[in-house]
């Protein structure tokens, strides 16, 4: 029995090593996904005591204001994933391709401190700024642009605001490491055969940087679509989101079954759109290939005119 | 037209950025101003003090939650490293490197779905709450982080020196201890590093995984959050930005930053 195990152990050592944590990945991920799922389409009948088999959750999220709130949340995610692009693609630029060398290594610590503390602690910045009572609005007041009325808090642009600030590292990092691989040399001989610096970019730098682009938006639109704190702390209650629904169903009003399934369709969301995306990659790619495909037989069809 | 573009790209470009760095730092700026603030209300300016930072020792309830996410962050940081330093080696080694695509779920996937998977795992087998679903929870998360950053660092390794180990007569064993993971160390440390933190800051698993009894320093501060502003949360903001920021001083003075970033 001892050599036996001994014999498994040395022959099969890379299984025996790599097991601990596709075992921790399994029990802890992919079980809890069908204990989940299980939770959302078996549901207790009290009068005969039995389990069943039921759907009623699913039609319940599909036919009420939960599917709005779904796609509310998919709005606030684009809506955050497009304004952190549009900032976070010049900062990228710039650290990339304009910024000195020294100056750079300190723009970039500078760009990954505030993404590594806390979230709540990100978040509560923001609301101590724009409190009633805070730095904001006693500018503004002081200022008079706004009256003290009128507060800056618990609305959609503050939900967006913390969104973006607490984000927009995560679209930085990958563009700006994109564009610091690239080949300077691109630029030159871009240069070289006579397009100005707009038509540079637009049809070398930006093309290059599409995989960073992607990469950014896949790291911002999914987390700001399962948010939970953000918007309960600057939004109020006025907000509701998917996360916010979640936390709602199974901490507070315990209907475990409704959030389960919210759950299963808010995971099924984000793999829908990437699935989308590499099909669509694999679309254009496929369409690229013919395009060659077909330019190489234009070429051999006409080989005589080209001597 | 073309003097403005030359005008845009010299001028406007480094204004963005300086308002996107503005935009990053004036919150956060504000908070550690007024943590030193000697007034009970945010509003104004009393004068320098760190009479939050004495209350902020002297009450149990931080202390006792700065323990149980020192205590989270430490298991999670020695298991997800054993753990995936294990896995990348062995997978090179074997046939099983099919896996290591699973572990980017972990990170791909909202947090909040994990932390709904931990909490009716335990809940369905009737395993109380506790440090046991925390520490799995997190490790799930950091094993996301571990795997590929390790991987990247080992896929890069020279496979002439573990052959070149071996025909000298060094077992696996001691390969791994002499040869790979002192080679993996920057990789080791970053990941390292970023799982610490990551696990002291996680915030929507801990408040859904850490049951009645035990309370980590992020869930405390969002419940001290809820009830109102209070110089206090601004004194202990200020804490975790000072721990945070000399974290990320460490990795960018390790050079593992550029590398891991240029690598993936």
């Amino acid at each position: 029995m001892k050599k036996a195990l001994r014999a498994i152990f040395t022959q099969e050592s890379s299984f025996v090593f790599s097991c601990p944590a596709v075992l921790w990945q399994f029990v802890f991920l992919y079980m809890p996904f069908a204990v989940l799922a299980l939770y959302s389409v078996i549901d207790f009948n009290e009068v005969t005591g039995r389990y069943f088999l039921t759907a009623f959750y699913y039609r319940e999220i599909f036919t009420s204001l939960y599917i709005q709130i779904i796609f509310r949340s998919f709005l606030l995610a684009a809506i955050t994933a497009a304004v952190c692009f549009l900032i976070a693609y010049p900062v990228a630029y710039f650290l990339a391709l304009k910024g000195s060398k020294r100056f750079k290594t300190f723009l970039l610590f500078s760009l990954i401190f505030p993404s590594w503390t806390s979230l709540i602690v990100q978040v509560y910045a923001w609301f101590f700024l724009l409190e009633k009572n805070g730095f904001i609005s006693w500018f503004l007041q002081w200022t008079h642009i706004i009256s003290p009325s009128f507060h800056l808090l618990n609305n959609y642009f503050t939900i967006v605001l913390g969104m973006v600030s607490c984000f927009l590292p995560f679209m930085i990092l990958p563009i700006y490491a994109v564009l610091e691989k690239m080949d300077k040399r691109f630029l030159e001989a871009s240069a070289d055969l006579g397009a100005d610096r707009f038509e540079t970019f637009r049809r070398v730098v930006f093309p290059m940087s599409l995989p960073g682009v992607y990469a950014g938006i896949m790291l911002v639109f999914i987390p700001s679509f399962g948010e939970f704190a953000i918007p309960t702390l600057l939004g109020g209650s006025k907000y509701v989101f998917w996360g916010s629904v979640i936390v709602d169903k199974f901490l507070r009003s315990r209907s475990w079954r409704l959030g389960a399934a919210l759950a299963i369709i808010g995971i099924m969301l984000p793999i829908l759109l990437m699935c989308c995306v590499y099909l669509g990659r694999a679309i254009r790619e496929r369409y690229r290939q013919r395009q060659s495909k077909e330019y190489t037989e234009y070429l051999n069809a006409n080989k005589d005119l080209w001597g | 037209m073309v003097e403005n573009r030359k005008y845009l790209g010299q001028f406007l470009l480094p204004l963005v950025v300086g308002a996107a760095y503005l935009f990053l730092y004036l919150p956060i700026f504000v908070l550690v101003l007024f943590s030193f603030n000697d007034a009970s209300f945010s509003i104004s300016w009393q004068g320098f003090s760190l009479r939050w930072y004495e209350k902020l020792i002297n009450s149990p309830e931080i202390l006792n939650a700065l323990q149980a996410s020192l205590i989270v962050a430490l298991a999670t940081t020695f298991l997800s490293l054993l753990i995936g330093t294990c896995f990348v080696v062995a997978s090179r080694w074997g046939r099983t490197s099919f896996f290591s695509n699973l572990f980017y779920v972990n990170i791909l996937l909202p947090e909040i779905v994990l932390a709904i998977g931990i909490l009716s795992l335990f809940t369905f087998f009737r395993i109380p709450l506790g440090y046991g679903s925390l520490i799995a929870g997190h490790t799930l998360l950091g094993l996301g982080f571990v795997i590929p950053i390790v991987r990247a660092r080992f896929v890069e390794l020279d496979p002439v020196l573990t052959e070149a180990s071996l025909d000298l007569g060094a077992t696996y064993w001691v390969t791994f201890r002499k040869v790979i993971i002192p080679l993996l160390m920057p990789s080791l440390i970053a990941s390292g590093l970023l799982v610490f933190t990551l696990s002291m800051d996680d915030f929507l698993i801990s408040f859904f995984c850490s049951g009645p009894t035990v309370q980590t320093l992020a869930v405390y501060v969002y419940s001290m959050i809820r009830t109102g502003v209070d110089p206090m949360i601004n004194a202990v903001s200020t804490c975790f930005l000072v721990i945070s920021s000399l974290l990320v001083f460490l990795l960018c003075s390790l050079k593992v930053v550029d590398q891991v970033l240029t690598h993936e």
